[in-house]
């Protein structure tokens, strides 16, 4: 369960004090599909970067299974997400250095997985993309970059995965496949799914809705 | 541990092409340091092994004058001590032979040395016609000679020859003999007698020119300790006391300065080396910024992504500096043989080895890997500084300017540690401080001008002229390359001028050696009155004016001075002023004099005797300025005030030098002699009528022919200088490389702005003239501060390593300000010529 008690994130901005998420309280059980909703510079992404403790809030506290993250220092909140959460970009940022399978083996390897290997192969497997093991990021379509994001994802077999806006950088189908995924991921698995998207078509898939606009979450509506 | 295996091993598959640069760099300077290291080692060795035999013994004791009871006693007290030893006594002098059966026309200075039966202690004699050596030969007025000495007097085996009042048999040549001491060249043939025979001749009279030396041979254990003793006991008697471990000549002193001046420039292409490493890791960081946010997203430390990085700079490191050894291998077995035998033939030693030797290996090895790692550390800290959430924000700063202070005290650990490979390397803390500590103030110079630079390029961001403006703008942009650039190419430019000043400091020295006038011909114990006619005879020789230099004996008997009391002889004896000095008298100053204290006489208003002395008797012997000296000249009594204090140069021999000169006008009466020096006539029957004609009519004037020690020298001078260019060039090319490499490595962070800038409608010249006035601002600041950085070290290493008059080398400076702001300039537009030429949406897409 994540829980978010009156968080806020304020910033300097020309010398003066802008509030970029105001003061927010939020629940979200485990399992849930939570689709964050709002136009571009609304706070959303904020807000996904507090929950993954990637920024310190400046009022509140953040509880991710029960573990207090705002006070953990960088080290702990490195090895927390290495357990407990996967994440998803717009822009995928797989390693290009590294191979797909390098990319899925990495999060493995970080946390001393045994059979690394063969689980980044069934991962690889998972999201269609078994042959394409060897190739290199830059040899990969958008869509085929962003399936190999949610395996590296899937790596840990997470309880949180954070998306942020996954189909921005990609077509419509290739978006729809990697939405269908991780509604997938959220129902077979029972892991709870935490979607940044400006895109409203996506919203069908989530058990939640939260609309920010402007640092402000105006509504918290239930999807059909 | 096995992720940061998978990750080094995976970084270093996809990184290397990126890393090429980083691998040159390290094994460049890894290859100077190991074949310098080795060349200056193999020569060490050749002169440990060659020093016993020029010694011919142990340890010595070397005087000017015969050995008096008081001495003799102190070394039997002294030997007393030793478990056992052997000793044997040789004397040194340099005077006429003649041929009997001649009219006296064969008349030639040689170098005579009486030896007894024990001598040599190490080392053989090796005779012509494969004779062998036995002290038999010099029995019963037996003499061996230099083959030259056959030729040039026209005798053969078993003729004689007059040496003082005794005729000795010439019973063989001498080609080879131990106990000549390294560059102690001869001024004639060589004649050898027996020690007693030499006492016979009559020519060891009272105030005759001879070199006593004792030779000792002991346990090795017990040299160290009895050469300090005796050292003690008779430093006021102006003995030299020493071994076979520090033989001094005048080719050993050339010799260690280029050792110092090889030693440094290894260590220097090392620190270019390592700029080269810091830009290369400095680019790749920032490459590789949204990877490591990637890896921290995914869980790694800070600690396990920065163990990956090290872990690969360390096996590049180790892998370049292999690169390295076997390119110092390839250049060491790429020198002649036929140079390195003529080179150690001319040195005195019996080969110079060209091979690698393990210790050079080992240190190219750890100073390799460690400099890399030095360099590249403070560039990889930005690792922790990434914040994994530039991924969500992309166009966040990507690194935070945090953990200054960790930065600060990393530095300061980086720059400890230089100092110590610093002072390892060149062998001298001193010599590391200067090198380190010009480092680190042309650095932080540099860091300031470019805080500076910013700000004064303000103004031109509102000009009118896109490409002014926007050369400004970069300058001053976030995340620019200002200081950079400024910091690797003013520290290459420090380094590299500074080899090249350096350079011509030590070659002007030498070819102070090299001179066309330097005198190769110097005439002894001319008396008064046969000064006007010797002047005459040599005036037609040589075809202008000699100069003959007034000359007296005086020793000092007394001293009234505020820091210095002394009343007597035996007292200025104990003070180490005993021994008797050869003194001369002028108005002038001559060309390698400069006065450091006091003023120099003006003829006229010198009413009183003045005397100017020369900078050791005021540093060692405490004689200051306006202390009055009293002087023994030839059995009269005179004082003198000195009023000056004077640096001679020594290595420059054309005026040869005084420790005492005085005012002119006080000595017109006392018995003086001259000196002369002089270079000779050019062709060898004209020396030879000069010298005959000369000791025909004066017998008493003695002619040393120094074209032979001066051809030596120049020979030993033009294998050094060509040492020294060589290193001196491998610096330049080396460094300008890497400079090149560390400038044109900046083009990375150019190429996604020139694509927009070509996109939005800019053309090739309009780019091209903002990178000019960009980078070139950038190697004019760098070149100016390099370039002063470099006077500064010069400075101080000349006058404190080298022990040399500095030589400013302005030309040096010039062309390298202008240079680095060429070659910055070119480098800078050249490296973006292919950003410039190439279509702008692959850019844009790639990024």
């Amino acid at each position: 369960m994540i829980k978010l008690c009156g968080i806020s994130k304020t910033v300097q901005s020309g010398g003066k004090p802008l509030t970029i998420l105001h003061p927010l309280d939020l629940v979200i059980p485990s399992g849930q599909f939570l689709s964050i909703v709002g136009p571009s510079g609304s706070g959303k992404s904020t807000l996904l970067g507090l929950i993954a403790g990637l920024d310190v809030p400046s009022t509140g506290s953040i509880e991710i299974d029960e573990i207090e993250i705002t006070n953990l220092k960088e080290d702990h909140l490195a090895q927390l997400r290495g357990k407990k959460i996967g994440f998803i970009f717009q822009f995928f940022h797989l390693i290009p250095s590294l191979s797909a399978i390098e990319n899925i083996l990495v999060p493995l390897e970080i946390n001393g997985v045994s059979n690394a290997k063969e689980k980044a192969l069934l991962l690889l497997q998972d999201v269609d993309l078994a042959d394409r093991g060897h190739h290199y990021p830059s040899q990969l379509s958008g869509g085929e970059q962003q399936r190999v994001a949610i395996a590296r994802a899937l790596a840990n077999d997470p309880k949180i995965i954070l998306a942020d806006e996954p189909t921005g950088n990609l077509d419509s189908t290739s978006g729809r496949h990697i939405i269908d995924l991780l509604s997938e991921v959220n129902k077979k698995r029972g892991t709870t799914v935490v979607l940044v998207t400006h895109n409203t078509e996506l919203i069908d898939y989530s058990d939640v809705m939260l609309v920010i606009r402007d640092g402000k979450t105006n509504q918290v509506g239930v999807s059909s | 541990m096995k992720f940061i295996l998978q990750m080094l091993l995976r970084e270093l598959r996809s990184s290397w092409r990126r890393l090429v640069f980083f691998f040159v760099c390290v094994s460049i300077g890894v290859g100077a340091i190991v074949s310098l290291r080795s060349l200056i080692q193999n020569i060490e060795v050749a002169l440990t092994t060659e020093s016993r035999t020029l010694v011919a013994g142990d340890v010595y004791l070397q005087s000017g004058e015969p050995w008096t009871n008081e001495v003799l006693q102190i070394l039997k007290n002294r030997l007393s001590n030793v478990s056992s030893f052997q000793r044997t006594e040789i004397v040194d002098t340099t005077t006429m032979a003649r041929w009997v059966n001649s009219d006296s026309t064969s008349v030639k200075v040689v170098e005579l040395r009486g030896l007894e039966a024990e001598f040599p202690f190490y080392g053989e004699f090796k005779l012509g016609s494969e004779q062998d050596y036995s002290f038999e030969i010099l029995k019963d007025y037996g003499a061996l000679v230099g083959p030259e000495l056959l030729n040039q007097m026209g005798i053969e085996i078993g003729e004689k020859i007059t040496i003082g009042e005794i005729d000795f048999t010439v019973r063989g040549t001498v080609l080879q003999e131990p106990g000549g001491q390294l560059g102690a060249f001869n001024f004639g043939p060589r004649v050898l007698i027996d020690r007693e025979a030499l006492n016979d001749t009559g020519i060891l009279t009272f105030g005759s020119r001879a070199n006593y030396r004792i030779l000792l041979k002991l346990h090795e254990a017990e040299i160290g300790m009895l050469v300090e003793h005796l050292s003690e006991d008779l430093d006021s008697e102006f003995i030299r006391v020493g071994s076979y471990r520090n033989t001094e000549s005048r080719i050993e002193r050339y010799l260690t300065r280029t050792e110092n001046y090889l030693s440094l420039v290894g260590f220097v292409i090392v620190i270019l080396g390592g700029i080269g490493v810091w830009s290369v890791m400095r680019i790749f960081v920032q490459q590789r910024l949204n990877s490591i946010a990637v890896l921290k997203c995914l869980g790694a430390t800070t600690g396990r992504v920065l163990s990956v990085y090290i872990a690969q700079v360390a096996i590049l490191g180790l892998f370049g500096s292999l690169l390295g050894i076997f390119l110092a291998n390839v250049a060491m077995a790429s020198v002649p043989a036929s140079l390195t035998q003529e080179a150690a033939e001319v040195a005195g030693f019996s080969i110079i080895s060209t091979q690698l030797t393990d210790s050079a290996i080992l240190q190219g090895l750890v100073v390799g890997v460690f400099a890399s790692l030095l360099f590249a550390l403070i560039p990889l800290l930005e690792v922790q500084n990434v914040k994994p959430l530039i991924l969500l924000q992309q166009n966040q700063n990507k690194a935070s300017s945090s953990f200054y202070w960790l930065r600060i005290l990393i530095i300061c650990l980086v720059v400890v540690l230089l100092l110590l490979i610093a002072s390892w390397q060149a062998n001298s803390m001193e010599v590391g401080f200067y090198v380190v500590g010009g480092f680190v103030c042309v650095s932080l110079v540099l860091h300031l001008l470019g805080l500076g630079l910013m700000a004064s390029v303000a103004p031109l961001e509102t000009t009118r002229w896109f490409s002014l403006r926007h050369a400004a703008l970069n300058l001053r942009r976030p995340g620019n390359q200002t200081r950079i650039i400024l910091l690797s190419v003013g520290l290459g430019s420090f380094f590299i001028v500074g080899v090249r000043s350096l350079q011509a400091n030590l070659l002007n020295n030498f070819a102070l050696e090299l001179r066309e006038d330097t005198p190769d011909m110097f005439l002894i114990d001319i008396q008064d009155d046969q000064a006007d006619d010797v002047t005459a005879i040599l005036k037609k020789n040589i075809n202008h004016e000699p100069q003959l230099v007034p000359v007296l004996q005086a020793r000092v008997i007394g001293v009234k001075g505020r820091v210095l009391s002394l009343d007597s002889a035996s007292e200025a004896r104990r003070a180490g002023l005993g021994r008797e000095y050869t003194v001369t008298y002028r108005s002038h100053l001559e060309e390698n004099e400069r006065i450091i204290a006091g003023s120099f006489w003006d003829e006229e208003s010198s009413t009183i005797p003045e005397v100017s002395i020369e900078e050791s008797l005021y540093e060692r012997r405490d004689i200051q300025l306006g202390d009055t000296v009293k002087f023994d000249v030839l059995g009269r009594e005179f004082q003198a005030r000195v009023t000056s204090i004077r640096a001679v140069d020594w290595d420059d021999s054309r005026s040869g030098g005084f420790m005492f000169l005085f005012s002119p006008g006080f000595f017109d009466d006392a018995p003086h002699t001259f000196i002369g020096f002089l270079k000779g006539p050019s062709d060898v029957s004209s020396r030879a009528n000069l010298q005959r004609e000369i000791a025909e009519k004066y017998p008493n004037v003695s002619i040393i022919d120094g074209l032979d020690i001066l051809s030596t020298v120049r020979r030993v001078l033009d294998y050094v200088t060509l040492a020294i260019t060589v290193v001196g060039l491998i610096a330049l090319l080396s460094g300008s490389l890497i400079l090149i490499g560390s400038v044109a490595m900046t083009k990375f962070q150019r190429i996604y702005e020139a694509a927009i800038f070509r996109t939005l409608g800019a053309n090739t010249k309009t780019l091209t003239a903002t990178l000019i006035f960009e980078y070139g601002v950038l190697g004019i600041i760098a070149g100016t501060v390099g370039s002063f950085g470099a006077l500064l070290l010069t400075w101080v290493l000349v006058n404190q390593v080298f022990d040399l008059a500095w030589l400013p080398a302005l030309s040096e400076h010039l062309v390298g300000i202008l240079l680095t702001a060429v070659i910055v300039c070119a480098v800078g537009v050249l490296s973006s010529l292919d950003v410039l030429q190439r279509k702008p949406l692959a850019i844009l897409r790639a990024e």
